[in-house]
């Protein structure tokens, strides 16, 4: 079994504010990350893979077949948003980091036959970055 | 460890790579030297297993391991494996890393 790790990038804005909490709690819970005007970050985000090598091309998946993916269902969606307002999966779903990273996880995972996504590591500052390797809770 | 190779392609093409390799060994640490491997030796096998065999040259004109199979990263990080595994005492390789651009690594775990 081999893994393949790529990392990926794109950059996006957020909230992080439930529209169902006062601003007093909001701003108790997420800090200075709860100002309405929004911040953004530059984030990473690593996809791990894992399969078997196909004796033929000597990969685990075709040439192209991982960046054409995340690009397609994952950097297209998130890059260059506010992603409390651009993105449907965050319209009631704080866009922690926690959450992008699950929210990832959802888009690609099944998508990567004949190998399978293990992990997604999103690194939203140099210092924090969160893995998620699916099964539900973060 | 960082080295360069190249390495003609199916189509005739040859490209290359500034290689970086990682190599993780794991084990009980020796209550004498209260190491797990002396990293001097850890470094006298890469140098002798990989950068020896590897670096400046063309992985599939110059090496014997992918005449009969693709020089991807895949691969080559399972021949690297196998070589260090024979090299290094029993049982104490544990991963290695390879990653043939920045943004991307193969890893094989023991």
């Amino acid at each position: 079994m081999i893994r393949i790790v790529q990392r990926f990038a794109f950059s996006a804005a957020h909230v992080l504010a439930r529209g169902d909490w006062p601003a007093e709690r909001n701003r108790a819970v997420y800090g200075k990350c709860a100002n309405p005007a929004g911040h953004g970050h530059n984030y990473g985000v690593e996809v791990a893979v894992e399969g078997e090598v196909d004796a033929g091309s000597g990969r685990i998946l075709p040439e192209g077949r991982l960046e054409e993916l995340v690009r397609t269902r994952v950097l297209d969606e998130l890059d260059q948003t506010l992603l409390n307002r651009d993105v449907p999966a965050f319209a009631s779903t704080v866009p922690t980091a926690e959450n992008i990273a699950r929210h990832i996880w959802d888009t690609l995972d099944g998508h990567l036959a004949p190998a399978r996504l293990v992990a997604i590591r999103l690194v939203e500052t140099r210092n924090n970055s969160v893995e998620y390797a699916g099964g539900g809770a973060v | 460890m960082d080295f360069s190779a190249s390495h003609r392609g199916a189509d005739g093409k040859v490209t290359g790579h500034n290689y970086e390799l990682e190599v993780t060994i794991s084990g009980p640490v020796s209550p004498e030297t209260g190491m797990v491997l002396d990293l001097k030796e850890l470094k006298d096998v890469m140098e002798r297993e990989v950068e020896a065999r590897f670096d400046h040259r063309s992985l599939t004109d110059d090496t014997p391991w992918f005449k009969d199979r693709p020089a991807t990263p895949e691969n080559f990080a399972a021949v690297i494996f196998e070589l260090l595994e024979k090299a290094l005492p029993a049982g104490t390789l544990y991963r290695v890393r390879l990653h043939p651009t920045p943004d991307v690594y193969v890893e094989v775990t023991r």
